[in-house]
């Protein structure tokens, strides 16, 4: 085997007994920058609080960077070829959700947890640590992707039982029925149900494009996509948009809309698509607007908050308030949300509203800093997705990533009063297990499928494979 | 029917990703349009809004900043309460409807509110200082308040007008500054902030028929009357539609039977004294002619007419310190051009009746107009914010030009003929300030029904270099006789030296 030149013989690698490791420097650097800034942040929450120089949330801050570090041990022990800069992007989005969730009044949230009481900061850390071992499990593991292409539509019967589901077991939260309670954890399928659909849609516009971008239906003199063709997937957008009405949850209807049509757009390439779509979506806007009382206060209050500043527009007047308060530089970690009469004057500042927060206490400056981070997860997924191998592949990236980007989206737009405000959560900084979970998801499978496409299945030769090696010592 | 697409080839999806790329880059920066517009351009207003809760917040824990009147008498000051803290005590009734109150249990109102965020030292309204100030250790620094009013001036006019309701809006005309701003009936804001006497003093203001919370200065829409033909001789003589020349040859014939437009009648009461003559601009105004005002009305058209009113500040809340109601031409939706309905409507509001609605502040900002040579300066109340940091001051700013020198000189002599000449004098002579040349218009508001009509003055002294403008309204006082003599009274007090 001969070294030539750009190609790094993988016979080189150092291996230690069976596993073979792969030094990823550039993760490990921006992963040390991330505890930095995470521990200024601290120290700066720290030292507002107390007045003195210490660090507030320290040992909850150990632990995640900790669970950070670990998972990139995992990463460097698997050896694969995978993006570096995902990890620490999330890892510092979540950081920033941690310090904000500390900061906050810990009895926002009373999670009972195995037998023990938790505030909000020590909920959303468990879920972190769970999030961040998903993401990097799935990492690792997922090299296959078989199983997700070839069995689409059990995924999508999946999924629809999921949020059927919260109609036998759901509870009812300010007007819209979000949670589904098993036992002591409760859960949001609407956030496991943008992956699924995400995946169903890879599959099926994959095995479909080439009729879906070529084919006509001439109906006069018009050039009519092949409406036959789009029925199975239309028909399974539909069922999930009607369950998300159904249950008022606005803002997940808006995501699943969103990124439905740019997975259409990116998979055939017609402007037409769009743009029907669209025309269907100001339509079924209207639609709503008329039916729903839902939709027609959430309309009039994005209009003219100011006219019910005490009723239903409270919540979205106090968010630009905050806003205006943090200005270009922000009040300072610990510093902003004026609490009179004991109370945070933002409802669900900890979930939907979290990015008023930020925009108060960090200002400007940070809210862009957090968009930044937002914008490169989008570079990084869709670059994934333009050096995919296949179409399947390249369009799942994409779809994963659009769903994070659009969704973070959908909610700065919405606490920044530039569309209706819907709940939703913003990405790997809100509270909430179900959100930083099916977001871990999302991580995961970007990162295996970074691996410059995930391998072709093992050869028949393959008792020495590295897979049948895995499936070996599990047996033992 | 069906058509299939020739090739089985595969176009990359990639370029389909860039663009998709793109799109979502520019939402983005949508997004961070979005929150510069809010964290920088709107922080400001935001921050001080009285309902924003680090604004009530502060309020509950921070002794406010004084307010003090042009001449350092204290308008606003703290009392001591018996367990801690402190509530607010004000030099009179004579200033409650412009300064209004802060108590603990009402909240604030007037310029308590609007400044709330800058008496309780939240805000410098210097953005700069502002951005530091979190650095300090006490970041707190309310600001004193120091006005451009004059307390015995506003004393004086609220003793003029007596019993009666109305309001009395004096500024000076070259730098927009308010020298006094009354609005009657009043009530005792000192008696609402004192926790003791809060609730009975609140139950009292808001039993009074005459609603004294109201400041009639600012947020009172009257029928202006006579004393709107400024506005329409200055869109005419700024249009060309008329020159100080002009006769309308139907006119005398018009006053004993009145003017005929479509079928309404314009009717007026100055024959006696014109008989035949066919009256020039001047001595249209001297007697108040509506025949030739409604003529000229017609000349200029509903869209000049209605834009001369806007760049007066008609149509839209004025820049002020307190929050204005938009005085209006017309209620609009007509399309007989400036959103009048018909020439009926549009000659009726040529000498202020029809939908015409006017604050006092409006038309005292229209007499000033005519004395500032055309520039409208910005009018204003608050002159200096003093906090620990130092003191900011609010400079007299041009706020609008709305006629050339000529016009606007062409108006003046009108107007000063008006309270001087021989004619005049029948109607406007109470307004004169004894051994100073005056000008001024009156104006008798028809309202319709039985009731006596709104009495209307407004008008300047001394003409050469006006020092103040003045508008003043009497709800119910009968003809501008009333109104104009109560001027007069008025300005001549503060031009005498007294009122400073």
């Amino acid at each position: 085997m001969s070294a030539l030149a750009g190609t790094r013989p993988a016979a080189r690698r150092p291996a230690i007994g069976r596993l073979r490791p792969r030094f990823r420097r550039r993760e490990l650097g921006l992963l040390a920058l991330v505890a930095l800034a995470l521990l200024a942040g601290s120290l700066s929450l720290g030292w507002e609080r107390a007045g003195r120089p210490e660090l507030a949330g320290g040992g909850l801050l150990a632990i995640y960077l900790g669970t950070l570090a670990l998972v990139h041990l995992g990463q460097v022990l698997a050896g694969r070829r995978t993006d570096q800069v995902l990890l620490p992007v999330v890892g510092l989005l979540g950081g920033i959700g941690l310090l904000m969730m500390i900061r906050l009044p810990q009895d926002l949230v009373q999670q009972s947890f195995g037998g023990a009481s938790l505030g909000l900061a020590q909920a959303q850390l468990i879920w972190l640590v769970l999030a961040l071992v998903v993401a990097g499990s799935l990492a690792i593991v997922v090299r296959n992707d078989t199983w997700l292409r070839l069995y689409k539509y059990t995924w999508a019967a999946a999924g629809i039982a999921l949020l059927l589901a919260t109609f036998v077991l759901g509870r009812n939260t300010n007007g819209a029925t979000l949670d589904i309670r098993l036992g002591p954890v409760s859960g949001q399928p609407s956030e496991l149900l943008k992956v699924i659909l995400v995946i169903f849609l890879a599959a099926y516009l994959s095995e479909n494009r080439p009729l879906l971008a070529e084919r006509s239906w001439l109906v006069g003199p018009f050039r009519l996509p092949p409406l036959p063709y789009l029925i199975p997937m239309i028909a399974m957008w539909a069922i999930a948009i009607l369950i998300v009405v159904v249950q008022r949850d606005l803002g997940a209807a808006l995501l699943f809309f969103a990124v439905f049509l740019l997975l259409l757009y990116v998979a055939t390439g017609r402007g037409l698509y769009v743009v029907l779509g669209l025309l269907a979506f100001v339509a079924g806007s209207y639609v709503a607007y008329r039916l729903f009382g839902v939709v027609r206060e959430r309309f009039d209050v994005w209009l003219d908050p100011w006219a019910t500043a005490q009723g239903s527009g409270y919540q979205v007047v106090q968010a630009l308030y905050a806003f205006g308060r943090g200005g270009l530089l922000g009040t300072g970690l610990g510093a902003g949300l004026p609490s009179v009469g004991g109370q945070i004057p933002l409802p669900e500042v900890h979930t939907d509203m979290v990015f008023a927060a930020l925009g108060e206490e960090l200002g400007l400056v940070g809210i862009l800093g957090v968009l930044g981070l937002y914008l490169v997860i989008l570079e990084r997924g869709l670059r994934i997705a333009a050096s995919a191998a296949d179409d399947f592949r390249a369009l799942l990236a994409t779809g994963l990533t659009l769903v994070v980007a659009v969704q973070a989206l959908v909610i700065a737009a919405g606490n920044l009063k530039l569309i209706p405000l819907t709940g939703i959560t913003l990405p790997f900084v809100s509270y909430g297990g179900s959100s930083l979970l099916a977001n871990a998801l999302v991580v995961g499978l970007l990162l295996a499928l970074s691996d410059r496409g995930v391998e072709p299945p093992p050869p028949p030769r393959a008792p020495g494979g590295r897979l049948a090696r895995l499936a070996d010592r599990g047996a033992r | 029917m069906t058509i299939g697409g020739s090739s089985a080839s595969h176009r990359p999806v990639g370029p389909n990703v860039v663009r998709v790329a793109l799109a979502l880059v520019v939402a983005f920066a949508a997004l961070a349009a979005g929150a510069g517009y809010w964290q920088v351009f709107q922080a400001a207003p935001l921050s001080s809004a009285p309902d924003n809760p680090a604004v009530v917040a502060a309020a509950r824990n921070v002794v406010r900043g004084r307010i003090l009147d042009r001449g350092g008498r204290v308008l606003a000051s703290n009392v001591p309460a018996a367990g801690g803290g402190a509530y607010r005590a004000y030099a009179d009734a004579s200033i409650a409807p412009l300064i209004g109150y802060a108590s603990s249990l009402y909240g604030t109102a007037g310029l308590e509110r609007a400044y709330n965020a800058q008496l309780t030292g939240l805000q410098t309204g210097d953005p700069v200082a502002d951005a530091l100030r979190k650095f300090q250790a006490t970041p707190d620094d309310p600001a004193d308040l120091t006005l451009s009013l004059s307390l015995p001036l506003q004393q004086k006019a609220v003793a003029l007008l007596g019993a009666d309701r109305g309001s009395v809006v004096m500024l000076d005309p070259s730098t927009g500054e308010v020298l006094a701003m009354a609005s009657t009936p009043t009530y005792d804001a000192s008696a609402i902030a004192d926790p003791a006497t809060a609730r009975a003093a609140w139950a009292a203001v808001q039993a009074n028929a005459g609603h004294p919370l109201l400041d009639r200065a600012i947020q009172g829409l009257y029928v202006p009357g006579s004393v709107f033909k400024i506005v329409t001789s200055l869109a005419a003589l700024g249009s060309g539609a008329i020159t100080p020349s002009t006769t309308y040859p139907q006119q005398p014939g018009a006053e004993r039977s009145g003017l005929v437009i479509s079928g309404y009648r314009v009717v007026d009461g100055h024959h006696l004294f014109t008989g035949n003559t066919a009256l020039d601009f001047t001595q249209a105004i001297e007697v108040s002619c509506n025949i030739y005002f409604a003529l000229t009305g017609l000349a200029v058209g509903g869209a000049g007419l209605a834009a001369e009113a806007g760049r007066l500040g008609f149509g839209s809340p004025l820049p002020f310190d307190l929050p204005t109601a938009a005085s209006q031409v017309t209620s609009g939706g007509g399309n007989f051009g400036g959103g009048f309905k018909d020439p009926v409507e549009l000659a009726n509001a040529a000498y202020g009746q029809a939908e015409v609605l006017v604050t006092p502040l409006q038309m005292a900002l229209v007499a000033a107009a005519v004395a500032n040579d055309g520039v409208v300066m910005t009018p204003h109340l608050v002159t200096s914010l003093t906090t620990r940091a130092g003191v900011r001051t609010v400079n007299p700013s041009p706020w609008r030009d709305v006629a050339t020198p000529v016009v606007a000189n062409e108006v003046k002599t009108a107007m000063e003929q008006a309270v001087e000449s021989q004619w005049g004098h029948y109607f406007t002579a109470g307004a004169a300030v004894p051994g100073i040349p005056t000008a001024g218009k009156t104006g008798t508001a028809q309202l319709g029904g039985s009731g006596e009509p709104n009495s209307w003055f407004i008008g300047f002294a001394p003409v050469d270099h006006p020092a103040v403008a003045i508008a003043v309204v009497i709800e119910g006082g009968g003809s501008g006789l009333r109104a104009a003599a109560l001027a007069g009274e008025l300005m001549t007090y503060d031009l005498k030296g007294l009122g400073s």
